[in-house]
Order: structure tokens, then C-alpha cells, then sequence
């Protein structure tokens, strides 16, 4: 799929004058993390961004003699920073860098990684710029393995420092994310490698590589759902505190949880709700009768990403090829489903074999689609087949009243369609909670148009996962007799809900799915559901960023 | 890479009741209270990073702070020799209430 042009002047420019003296370190290491860092706004501090500002402190707690830490700022140079350490010796001013880590070696001479020297002079010139001084040299220690080395400016240097500011400034008004790097050792050190997914877009362009994950496996941060009308949720301290009635407060930590989803009335305090927001825990509303009602919305920067995705679906064609995907995706998922049913039972199921068949001819039909009406068609055809006969997975044994006889919702009217409708919530309510994650705008789809009520982008990513996460369960759940009949559901006239009992049985049932884990067939390594919703949106963005190829491609087998 | 999580003891002694609030405030953030001044603290090395670098600019030199990484084989084996109930797990990922 190609990638989308942008016109240069589509973003308007609202960049300070001056650059930061580390996103010039950023953009001597890799260009794409200075892209994603200064322009799209994405921060994840890893482990050794916490540790080198701990170095930092530790360094000034030791420091006894006189220690300048220096904020600077050059309009002319375009350049403004912190200096680590200003010392004077032999009346000539230094300043000093410390870095955590080791020096470059070569034939086991100890010298400066080019990044760390850029940035270096950068300070260089900087001084000079500002304290109208003559600078001669810099100095970086190496803490890991404990040495110092001297970086002279001279022309060649200040030139350096100049060209690359220019450059970085002109990336910096660019709307293109420029490509991976090729050295992926880079990578693999990288704090932003799980947002920036090297490893996925070098197998975008090359069928043959083998991704190393350097997207995190799981999530093990908990989902709370508050199901009791009544319960508060509120802050104290560091902790989320979950006040229910006739029971005492429990408290839990935010660093813990991951979202937090409030079904009915449960309620919850503005300072929980601005506390979370800071933590980036998605907060989450489901109605009382398991309808999705919609989330916080914390997306503060992220409009690159979403001007690209603006960019990218208004334009027909390329619409086309992802829905095309998507159905297919779809609807090869629940034929797979419907075969995996036929081989566990022993007896003769002809109507479920012809919808197989059937099923494969309709999909044989959808690359060939020329129109989203037409694909609109073919969804429905295939939903019709997959739900006429979905009812022949179920064991012989199952009560009457939890069989199927045909998808009906608003109001569901069967039990059946109560779990699967309230399957389909929670699942919602994860895509959206992953969309948002993301940064990418969920009211603009492909697929579905848009409309006023529910979230077009997150109808369409849900396609992938609805066998999978709901259909799956319910189907499995039903034939291994969980399910009561009358305590679970609550029958009123023509409307079937999931009482309290049944949707914490289902909720249950539907967060152990989502925890296990399953080997991406096209990435090749494995990870939890819980990551995969996050992983799909991601790919989804990297089919408009000339990464693609790799999006809709989750089957179940 | 891929983030890998291990249980992390966290141990300290602090001089002053009001540096040690905010750090017991810290830390509750991040796991739960065992006993007084200690807490035990599901991280990866990113979180253990992070906590490390909040607690150092809450502490002084004269306060006392450890962090000590259980192994997979030390969590499985504590049921072994500890009273019962010491260290439960509740790794289900949700919570419904």
C-alpha cells in the first residue's frame, strides 16, 4: 500500500525558535526518535533515562568544589540547553557531560560516541553564544567504565553543530516520519523502540526478517471493573481508593492498574479522574444494561498522527484496500472458527460443511470489490452464513433457552445475544481504550462511515476481534455448562440482560481470554491479547506511514 | 526489549517523618505495604528505574534505602518456609467489584 503525501504547509508551524540541546543528541542517534520525540510528542522514559538522571543527582551531591548548572539560551545559534558541569581550569571554561554508559571503542581506544559528541560541542557553542566566551574544548565522562575523554572545538566542529541544527530544524517542519534506522542495534536500546516498532516496519519491507519483540509481551497491570451502583472511586495519595457500601474502603495502587471501567452508576471523584488522567490509565463507561457509553479522553498531542490518518482515510481507494482487508480478515476468522467446531464433533454436519464451502466462494469474491456498498454486501453474506449455522458448535446438551437461532440486538431477545452483545461492549471498550493509547482520532474509520453514535474506527478494528475475544467464549463457555439459565439473566418481556451474577461471570471469563497469549502470525512472536489490541492499532498506522502489509492479518486457527 | 517483570523488596529507614510519608506515600503508589518500611513491588527495570530516581530525590544521605530482586525461584519457594498467607499472588490481570 502506498504511503500518503503530505503538503509541506498542511502543519502549521508552532516550534520554539530554539532547539533543545538533547533533541540534537536525539537526532545524531536516529533521526526518526528526534521525529517522534520533538514533533509527535512521544515520551517513554525507559529504565536508563532514570537511571542517568540519578547519576546526575548523585553527581551533585557528591561535588565539592564550586558546580555551575546552567540553563542557556541562543536565538542566533538556535540552540538552548543545560549544561551538566561548568569547570574552570587553566582559566579556560569547560564544560563536562557525564553518561552513564561506556565509551566507543576502536582498536580499543577510548573515544566519544558521535552523538555524544555532537552534543557536546553543541554546549561548545552554545557557551560561547551566550557568555560571549571562547570555549576550546569539552569534556564527556564515561561513568560505566570510568573514562574521560576530551573533545576539542575547532571549525570543523561548530560547522558540525551548525549543519546539523539546520537539518534537525528542517525535519522538525516535515510531516514525513523518516524510516527506520539501519543499524538495529540502535533499537534494541532505544526507550521508544515499543512505540516506534522497528522491528515490525523492517518486516513490512522485507518479507524475510525476523522481528526481535521489542514491543513489551503483556500488560500486567489491572483492568478494574466497578460493577456495584453505589461504589465510589476516589484518590488518596499515590493510591486509588474503592469505597463500597456496607464494606471497607479498598485501596489500590495506581501503578497497578491499567483502566478503569465503571459500569452503571458507579461513581467516581474529579481528582480520581484527573489523577488517572496524569497516570495514563484509560477510565471507561459501560451502562448499567452493557451498553458502551464512551471514555476519557486524555489525547494531548498525537495531531501528527492524527492529521496522517485524516490524510490517509479521506481518500477512497486507499479505504477500499484496507476494508478489504478487514473483511476478509473477518470473515476468514469465522470461517476458521466454524472448522474448528466442525473437527471436534464426531457426527455428520452437512449444513455446517456447506457453510464452509459458501463461505469460501463469498471470500473469493472480496478482492475483487470495487465499492464499500458492494464489500457492505459481501460482510452481510458472510454474516448471515456464519451466524446461520454458528448454532451447530453448540454441544447436543445445551438448554433450549441458550441456544441460538439469529444475531438480534437493541434489545438482545434471547440469551445468546445477551452474552454476545455484551461481549461485543467490553470488546469496544478495549479497542477504544487502545485507539486512545495510540493517539489516533476513533470517530474517522474506513470501514464504517461516520456516524453520531458509536466510534467508526473503533467499529472497525472490533471486526478483527470479534471471534476471537467474544464469539470464541460465549461458544466455549455455553458447552462447558457455565452458564445459569435463570440466575444469570434477567428477562424482561422481550428484552434479555445479564444480571449482576452473570455479566461478573462473563467479565471474568472474558479477562481470562484476553490474558492468554497467541503467536502473531506475521510478526512471529508471541503475546497476550491484552497487547495485541495495542499492537493491531499501531500497525494500522503504519499502513499510511509506508510501513504497511502488515495490518488485519490476525486469524485464529 | 521485551519487558520483563520481576517482584522487587523494598526496604528503608528514614530519619524524619516527614521525608518518610512522602516516601511511604511513593510507594504506595507502586505495590503494597508487607510490613512497616517494607513493600513489595511488582516492576519492571523501566518502573524499577522510575521509583528509584522519585525515592532518591525524596531521601537524604543519612536515610537507608535497598531494593532487592527476588528470582522467579525465590517467589515460588517462599510458601515453603514462610507461614501461610505471606505472600499470596493474584495475577488474574482484573479486578470486578
Amino acid at each position: 500500500m502506498q504511503s500518503i503525501d503530505l503538503a509541506q504547509d498542511t502543519l502549521t508551524e508552532a516550534f520554539p525558535n530554539t532547539l533543545r540541546v538533547c533533541a540534537l543528541h536525539a537526532f545524531a542517534y536516529c533521526p526518526r526518535l528526534f521525529y517522534l520525540e520533538e514533533v509527535e510528542e512521544l515520551y517513554t522514559q525507559d529504565a536508563a533515562v532514570f537511571a542517568g538522571r540519578q547519576l546526575h543527582e548523585k553527581i551533585e551531591q557528591q561535588e565539592d568544589e564550586e558546580w555551575l548548572d546552567l540553563y542557556l539560551e541562543d536565538e542566533i545559534l538556535g540552540l538552548r540547553g543545560r549544561v551538566d558541569a561548568l569547570r574552570t581550569r587553566d582559566g579556560q571554561t569547560i564544560p563536562y557531560e557525564h553518561k552513564r554508559g561506556r565509551c566507543y571503542r576502536d582498536d580499543n581506544k577510548p573515544q566519544a560516541w558521535d552523538s555524544d559528541k555532537l552534543q557536546i560541542l553543541a554546549y561548545c557553542c552554545l557557551l560561547e553564544a551566550a557568555l560571549g566566551i571562547v570555549v576550546s574544548e569539552g569534556r564527556i565522562r564515561y561513568h560505566a567504565d570510568n573514562v574521560l575523554i576530551r573533545v576539542p572545538l575547532d571549525e570543523q566542529g561548530r560547522q558540525w553543530v551548525k549543519d546539523s541544527i539546520q537539518q534537525a530544524k528542517q525535519l522538525r517542519k516535515s510531516a514525513y516520519r523518516p524510516p527506520v534506522t539501519s543499524n538495529e542495534h540502535l533499537c534494541t536500546r532505544c526507550s521508544l523502540s515499543s512505540v516506534c516498532l522497528p522491528e515490525e516496519a523492517r518486516l513490512a519491507h522485507n518479507k524475510e526478517w525476523h522481528p526481535l519483540r521489542l514491543f513489551p509481551q503483556d500488560d500486567e497491570r489491572e483492568v478494574l471493573h466497578i460493577l456495584e451502583p453505589g461504589t465510589r472511586v476516589g484518590r488518596t495519595g499515590e493510591q486509588l481508593k474503592i469505597s463500597r457500601r456496607d464494606q471497607a474502603d479498598e485501596k489500590v495502587s495506581v501503578g497497578q492498574v491499567s483502566q478503569v471501567v465503571l459500569h452503571s452508576f458507579a461513581q467516581i471523584s474529579t481528582q480520581a479522574v484527573h489523577f488517572l488522567a496524569y497516570k495514563d490509565v484509560g477510565i471507561h463507561f459501560v451502562s448499567g444494561g452493557g451498553c458502551y457509553i464512551g471514555s476519557v479522553d486524555t489525547r494531548v498531542g498525537s495531531i501528527q498522527r492524527r492529521i496522517r490518518q485524516y490524510q490517509a482515510l479521506s481518500q477512497s481507494d486507499f479505504c477500499l484496500e484496507l476494508a478489504r482487508k478487514l473483511v476478509n480478515c473477518r470473515g476468514e476468522g469465522q470461517r476458521k472458527f466454524l472448522m474448528r467446531g466442525k473437527q471436534k464433533s464426531k457426527s455428520d454436519k452437512v449444513e455446517l460443511e456447506q457453510a464452509i464451502a459458501q463461505m469460501k466462494a463469498v471470500l473469493k469474491q472480496v478482492p475483487q470489490v470495487q465499492s464499500l456498498e458492494s464489500l457492505l454486501g459481501i460482510e452481510g453474506n458472510l454474516a448471515a452464513l456464519y451466524f446461520g449455522v454458528l448454532s451447530q458448535l453448540l454441544a447436543p446438551d445445551t438448554p433450549d433457552l441458550l441456544k441460538f437461532s439469529g444475531r438480534n440486538r437493541r434489545p438482545p431477545k434471547d440469551r445468546f445475544n445477551a452474552l454476545l452483545s455484551f461481549g461485543y461492549s467490553l470488546l469496544i471498550k478495549d479497542v477504544m481504550n487502545a485507539i486512545l493509547t495510540v493517539g489516533l482520532e476513533p470517530a474517522l474509520g474506513f470501514y464504517h462511515q461516520p456516524r453520531t453514535q458509536a466510534p467508526p474506527l473503533a467499529l472497525d478494528l472490533m471486526e478483527i476481534f470479534r471471534v476471537p475475544l467474544v464469539d470464541l467464549i460465549v461458544v466455549t463457555s455455553i458447552n462447558r455448562n457455565q452458564w445459569d439459565v435463570d440466575a444469570d439473566f434477567e428477562v424482561r418481556g422481550q428484552q434479555v440482560w445479564l444480571s449482576d451474577r452473570g455479566r461478573r461471570k462473563f467479565i471474568s471469563i472474558y479477562e481470562q481470554r484476553k490474558s492468554e497469549s497467541w503467536k502473531h502470525p506475521v510478526t512471529g512472536y508471541s503475546l497476550t491479547y491484552r497487547r495485541l489490541l495495542e499492537l493491531e492499532v499501531r500497525l494500522l498506522e503504519k499502513e499510511w506511514s509506508g510501513e504497511g502489509g502488515l495490518f488485519g492479518q490476525l486469524i485464529v486457527r | 526489549m521485551a519487558e520483563l517483570k520481576n517482584w522487587y523488596l523494598v526496604c528503608y529507614d528514614i530519619r524524619c517523618p516527614k521525608r518518610w510519608r512522602k516516601a511511604y506515600k511513593l510507594l504506595e503508589g507502586y505495590g503494597e505495604r508487607v510490613q512497616y518500611s517494607i513493600f513489595r513491588c511488582w516492576l519492571s527495570q523501566r518502573m524499577r528505574e522510575k521509583l528509584r530516581w522519585e525515592l532518591e530525590r525524596v531521601l537524604t544521605k543519612e536515610d537507608d534505602l535497598i531494593l532487592i530482586r527476588l528470582s522467579q525461584q525465590c517467589v515460588k519457594d517462599l510458601p515453603k518456609y514462610n507461614r501461610p498467607n505471606t505472600w499470596l499472588l493474584d495475577e488474574k490481570g482484573f479486578r470486578v467489584m
